[in-house]
């Protein structure tokens, strides 16, 4: 090796930063900007007056009711499923492993009308519900189960995974000190992954709460008991544009306060990230 | 170990090699289940890059290049090119209310064939998504209404070149049932008895302000408002398009949908039921068609809006249930 100049070592470095600076103003910019645009799109006093509006109000009203619900939907019973499917080895766990995974990479606007030829009026499964006049298509129901369908992979694959990663000792280790199941459970397993969990859980509520394509396939656009407000949002932005623009604040306002929100847990809730 | 197989000097420096040592035990010769590690992630990797290269092949193939001089009749017969929807000589941009969604394909290939050298791509949406794309940039040559509305807007903002707004056509409202008919709807005012599902379009979409006046002038006429009152409350569902509540009542999601004539007319037999509403009571939706300031092809525009308004492209339009312009 040629031995390099102390200049041309500076020089080598400098350029690194200034590649580096460089890229991360490019990434930074890109993703930035357009959510500032939206906030330089509005008045405040115009933002706060449309907030009132009935569309917005009902939208937000809805899409957090239905968020809420899928997600703990989607905890409550991914979470012990999660568990099983990791320690345990059954047959067809492999397609079970797949198939959770299906919904990250199927449009969901696809997922909207499988869901729809399966649980419609019409549908395979839809028309025996109807005779016991059932209907699931075009309610708040609709739009819950798309809502899963499409957001509950991301909480599903960070649960498995972490609890595959999770060391038998420790479980092993509480229950020879003699704790029960459930207080192994709460005590030892699930502190040990909160961090991950909650992770997942918060991917999940940002995806439902954005879930566009199969809700307006599934569940339809009526304001108040389907319009969520990414719905609200598209069918906004073509008449009133500030309806449109408010409900996005909105949603980016939500977005950030639940990430601020979850980094403030994890720092406050300790190593096990 | 069993199966080793008596094997040649490998190459350690080669690529195969250095991508798939980690899998490889570093000592000794390569046993058999090492071989199918390595042919395993070979297979895989390779099946990915033939998907890629072909992916772009195909990317290249088909991405149009403006047509500028082809021989006369052979336009329409090699089939519909790949469409084209940003500025380029030669092919026009038609931004078409969504209704015209049917009657598209059939005055594209006929056009086409009439003028060899032009092309035609035609974005269908909702007339009101069109109108706020073209108010944020996008761009056409020809923009096809189905909202007197939302032409006089895009009119007074200055977008259309003066003097091309014409009447293209026009169009009824009418009531479409499932085939099958589910909640037995032998009249309007069935549409009021409870547990009746009905899809409208949503009161942006031109069809959708049509649709409430039409109900409006029905609860005048004839039925009273609480008729109106209880139609209304047995809407489930908006749609963004006037295609989306056709295609919602084709699969008996719904009891009945709120679409233009034309839709009725131009389904194949036996998809819909329809109930007419008198003419009296009905909203009568004028199209209307006209040439964009930002159009570069501005001659093969005005042709094309020529040839809509002139007989042959009235007869198709008549072909897919369209009335005249006046």
């Amino acid at each position: 090796m040629t031995p390099v100049h102390p200049r041309q070592r500076r020089y080598h470095r400098t350029l690194t930063y200034l590649g580096a600076g460089i890229l991360i103003a490019a990434v930074t910019l890109y993703l930035a900007l357009p959510i500032l645009a939206l906030f330089l799109r509005i008045t405040p006093a115009m933002f706060f007056t449309t907030i009132h509006d009935s569309v917005v109000s009902s939208a937000l009203w809805l899409s957090l009711y239905t968020t809420t619900i899928t997600l703990a939907v989607v905890i409550i019973i991914g979470t012990p499923f999660a568990y099983f499917h990791s320690q345990y080895k059954y047959p067809g766990k492999v397609i079970v492993d797949t198939l959770i995974d299906l919904p990250l990479v199927l449009p969901p606007a696809v997922a909207g009308v499988a869901l729809l030829m399966l649980y419609g009026r019409a549908g395979v499964l839809g028309r025996y519900f109807n005779m016991f006049g059932i209907s699931i298509a075009f309610t708040t129901l609709a739009v819950i189960m798309a809502q899963i369908f499409v957001a509950s992979p991301f909480y599903l694959r960070q649960a498995k995974s972490l609890f595959e990663q999770l060391d038998p000792a420790y479980e092993q280790t509480a229950r020879t000190l003699g704790a029960s199941s459930l207080r192994t459970l709460t005590k030892v397993i699930l502190p040990m992954t909160a961090g991950g969990l909650v992770s997942g859980a918060v991917m999940t509520f940002g995806r439902a709460l954005g879930e566009f394509g199969a809700t307006i396939m599934f569940a339809g656009n009526l304001p108040g008991v389907t319009q969520t407000m990414p719905l609200a949002v598209y069918v906004g932005i073509e008449s009133n544009v500030n309806v449109g623009l408010t409900i996005s604040i909105v949603l980016v306002i939500i977005s950030f306060g639940i990430m601020i929100a979850v980094r403030l847990i994890q720092k406050r809730g300790g190593e096990h990230a | 170990m069993y199966f080793t197989t008596k094997l040649k000097k490998i190459n350690k420096h080669s690529v195969p090699y250095r991508l798939f040592s980690h899998y490889i035990q570093l000592k000794g010769r390569i046993t058999k289940m090492e071989r199918l590690f390595i042919s395993r992630k070979a297979l895989l990797v390779s099946i990915a890059c033939t998907l890629l290269l072909a992916t772009v092949f195909f990317a290249g193939c088909t991405s149009s290049t403006p047509q500028t001089s082809t021989p006369a009749a052979t336009v329409a017969a090699t089939g519909t090119p790949k469409p084209v929807y940003t500025a380029s000589p030669g092919n026009l941009v038609i931004f078409t209310a969504a209704s015209l969604s049917g009657a598209s394909t059939t005055i594209g290939s006929s056009f086409t064939a009439a003028n060899p050298g032009t092309t035609v791509s035609f974005d269908l949406d909702g007339t009101q998504a069109l109108k706020t794309q073209v108010e944020n940039g996008a761009y056409a040559d020809v923009f096809i209404s189905a909202s007197n509305s939302y032409t006089n807007t895009l009119l007074s903002e200055g977008y259309f070149v003066n003097g091309t707004v014409k009447k293209l056509a026009t169009n009824y409202v009418i009531l479409i049932l499932p085939a099958s008919n589910p909640a037995n709807i032998q009249s309007l005012a069935d549409l009021a008895k409870p547990g009746v599902k009905i899809a409208m379009e949503a009161k942006q979409v031109p069809a959708g302000t049509a649709t409430l006046a039409v109900l409006a002038n029905l609860a005048n006429s004839t039925y009273n408002q609480a008729w109106e009152n209880a139609t209304l409350a047995n809407v489930v569902t908006y749609e963004t398009s006037e295609p989306a509540v056709a295609t919602k009542v084709s699969l008996g999601e719904v009891d009945a949908g709120f679409v233009y004539q034309s839709t009725a007319a131009a389904a194949a037999n036996g998809t819909y039921q329809s109930i007419a509403i008198p003419v009296k009571d009905n909203y009568l939706q004028t199209y209307t068609i006209g040439i964009l300031n930002e159009s570069i092809n501005k001659d093969a525009a005005a042709s094309f809006e020529q040839y809509m308004l002139s007989t042959a492209g009235q007869n198709i339009l008549k072909e897919y249930g369209f009335m005249g312009p006046s």
